[in-house]
Order: structure tokens, then sequence, then C-alpha cells
């Protein structure tokens, strides 16, 4: 093989500093991109985790959240290796989450330790349904496993939803502090990787429930799962909403449209998904 | 202007050692405001069945993809290019797109402002989706690769 060398020998302490740097903008996405081709370049994400756990940051509110984003991404777009890795840092991430609310003027506080509570149940996520990759694209055979195990595709379920719940949680902090200051283009970037990852969940939700509806004999085991589903969609279409009202986001990403009203779950799965 | 960059380009060419065919993908990519013309791609393309030359083609475009946001250009035209070879290039190139997909993938969110600031990252964006979409419906995939054998019987 040639030898792909401009990449290969990119330093990721370089691209991990200056996307963790103190200034108050969006992590660059060029280096947030070399952080994540490192972790496919070398099928490994060891030096990511060890190079960001010896970076300075910890005295800075604004370094620590940019650390959470970049986090987030690697955990998402990176090789399926990061997701074991950040598993065994969950007590490192946990130590992000006690930067206390006081000790920040910026007011990050709340905003750090709703998205590290989020990021950790990820983690357990992906921990206890390996089937899943970082941003949740739709693979089929999950489904199919659910179906042929209804015990296993309801907790999946519950637990999908439970993440969906915490991913609102971050959305409305992050939302609320940025009424405060209009331009703060840090901390709604936070919102470009929440928005793939809760259609991507989205997503998953409806094919499991159709797939459980259609197996299942009985519709009221289904049917708290459904009421709890229903909830998260108006809560979903409010957010794409609120999102689409951004320039810096609809510029930047495709924000999903999704109906107003929740999609039938008891329909054949021959109709075009929603 | 133009004309000192691109005898400037040829420079680098004998200096940097590059191959004809890494030349050929070079100019196809270059920071020029028009092109990549089909006539330059199907050239590139018609070199991907060539073993050798293949890991050189592949080798560039690679670098032409991680280029930085200055040079934008590069990166939009290695995408239209590599789109290309995807069509009508050797089967090899589907397997190294699919291999490397994560390159592809995380142009995605690709973000670069020109000096006027205008935003010149969407062009790459729509390409990088559009691409990676592409590649995996294995189906849409064989249907554009017959499609394309076809034309270029004609």
């Amino acid at each position: 093989m040639l030898g792909f060398g401009n990449r290969s020998d990119s330093d990721i302490q370089t691209s991990l500093k200056k996307a963790c740097s103190s200034d108050e903008v969006a992590p660059k996405r060029k280096h947030v991109r070399a952080c994540i081709l490192y972790t496919w370049d070398h099928k490994s994400s060891r030096e990511f985790w060890h190079v960001l756990k010896l970076l300075p940051i910890q005295s800075d509110e604004v370094q620590l959240f940019k650390a959470l984003i970049v986090i987030h991404k690697v955990l998402q777009e990176g090789h399926p290796s990061c997701l074991i890795g950040g598993y065994k840092n969950i007590s490192w991430i946990e130590s992000i989450g006690r930067f206390s609310a006081s000790s920040g003027l910026k007011g990050y506080g709340p905003l750090i330790k709703e998205y590290v509570f989020y990021v950790i149940q990820k983690l357990h996520f992906h921990h206890d349904h390996r089937g899943f990759n970082g941003m949740f694209e739709y693979e089929e055979y999950v489904s199919l496993r659910a179906v042929s195990d209804p015990n296993e595709g309801f907790e999946s379920i519950l637990d999908l939803l439970s993440l969906q719940d915490s991913l609102d949680g971050v959305q409305r902090v992050i939302f609320s502090s940025v009424q405060r200051n209009r331009d703060s283009e840090c901390i709604i970037s936070a919102l470009v990787p929440l928005i793939a990852e809760s259609y991507g969940i989205y997503k998953f939700l409806i094919s499991m429930l159709r797939a459980m509806y259609r197996s299942s004999q009985s519709d009221d085991v289904i049917a708290p799962l459904k009421d709890k589903f229903d909830v998260q969609h108006r809560r979903l279409y409010d957010f794409y909403a609120d999102c689409s009202t951004i320039k810096y986001l609809s510029t930047l990403v495709s924000i999903p449209k999704i109906p107003p009203t929740p999609p039938s779950l008891m329909v054949d799965s021959n109709e075009p998904n929603t | 202007m133009s004309t000192t960059k691109s005898v400037i380009r040829s420079i680098k060419n004998v200096a940097n050692g590059y191959s004809s065919v890494q030349v050929m993908v070079r100019n196809a990519t270059s920071n020029d405001p028009t092109g990549p013309t089909t006539a330059q791609m199907a050239d590139v393309a018609n070199h991907t069945y060539e073993s050798g030359e293949f890991l050189e083609v592949m080798d560039m475009v690679d670098r032409r993809l991680n280029d930085k946001g200055k040079n934008w250009r590069h990166v939009a035209k290695s995408l239209t290019l590599l789109d290309y070879l995807v069509r009508f290039g050797s089967e090899d190139v589907v397997l190294w797109a699919k291999e490397n997909l994560y390159i592809i993938k995380t142009l995605r969110e690709f973000q670069v402002n020109d000096l006027t600031g205008t935003d010149q990252g969407a062009i790459i964006r729509v390409k990088a989706k559009e691409l990676t979409s592409l590649l995996r419906d294995d189906e849409r995939l064989n249907q554009e690769r017959e499609l394309a054998r076809q034309k270029m019987i004609d």
C-alpha cells in the first residue's frame, strides 16, 4: 500500500489541543475531523483518550464544554473502538461533570453537567446494546433481532426511550442558555451532534415498535411504550422547529422534517418510513 | 494569474516526482475555477483499470480529499472525480471508497468561508452526502455502474 502520509502522521495532540482551545467558538470542524480520521486510520481510540486526559482543560469551562462536544462527535463518527474506549473512561468523563456551577462565570456549569450525564448514558447504552453504531444509523438487523426476542426488544426500546429523554434534557438546557446571549456559536454547535442522534434514535424507535406490534399478540403490553413515544414525538417536533430558526444550524446540517402528528405504528412494513 | 499558477504546478509535479497519472489527477482537481472536464475524468477512470496506477490515483485523491479549507476547490473537485470513478472506474475504486467511507462521511460537515465570508462548504457537504448515500446503496450503485458501462459502449 502506498503511504497515505499526510494523514497518518498527523499529530492528534495538536488537533485535540486546537479543537479544545479556550476561544468561545465552535470546535473547528477540521480538527475534530482529524481526530475522527485518526481513530479510523489506527483502528483504535487509545491515543485519543490518552492525549485528551492529559490536556490542561480542567479549570476552563469553555474548554471542558468543547472537549465534551469533541468526545460526542468522536463517539458518533469515529472507529467503533471509540465507544469501548469511552466506556473504559467513564469515570474520567464523570470527573468533568464535577465542574461546579459556581466556579464558572460564563454559565457553562449546568450545560456541562447535563451533557456529561447524557454522554455517560449513551456509553452505557452502547455497552449494553452492541448492535448500534455511534450515530444510530439505520441497520435493519437490529429490529429483526428484536422481533425474534420480544423481551430483548422491549428492553432495547425502553432504553432508547430513556436515552431520548436525556437528550431532550440537554437540548432544553442549551436552548435556555442560548436565549440569554444570541450569538453563542459555541453552545449552539453542541446541537449539531444532538440533531443527528435524536433522529437516528427516532427512526430506530419507529421500526422497532412497528416490529413489536407485528409480532406480539397483545397490544396492551406495548401501549405504555407507545404513549411515551407519542410524547417524545411532539417534543422532537418542537426541537427541530426551534433548530430551524437558527441560521448557523440550518445551513450546516439538514434538519430532519417529521410530521406534526405521531406516525401510526400499526401499519405494514411496506409503507414508506416517515 | 492562472498561467503563473499552472506553471508553478507543473514545476511541483516534477519536483515532487509525481507519476503521469498523478499529474492527471492533480490537474483535474486543481484550484482553477472550472472543471474537472468529463474528458479529464474519463482519462483518470481508464487508468484505474491498471493495477499499479490504481493505487497512485487513489493516493492522490485521498490527499486532495483531506486538503485544508483554503483549498476547498481541491476537496470539491476530488469528490466530483471520485463520484465519477465510482461509476466509471474499476471495481477496485468501489472497494476503496467503501473501505474508506469515513473519509467521505466526515466531509458532510465541511465548513469553510472564503474571503468575502460566503459559505463555500455547502457544495462539499452536498456532494459528500450524495456520494455517501450512493456507496451505501448497493442496488443503486450496481444500476449506476451498469448504466455507465452501456454509455461507454455507445
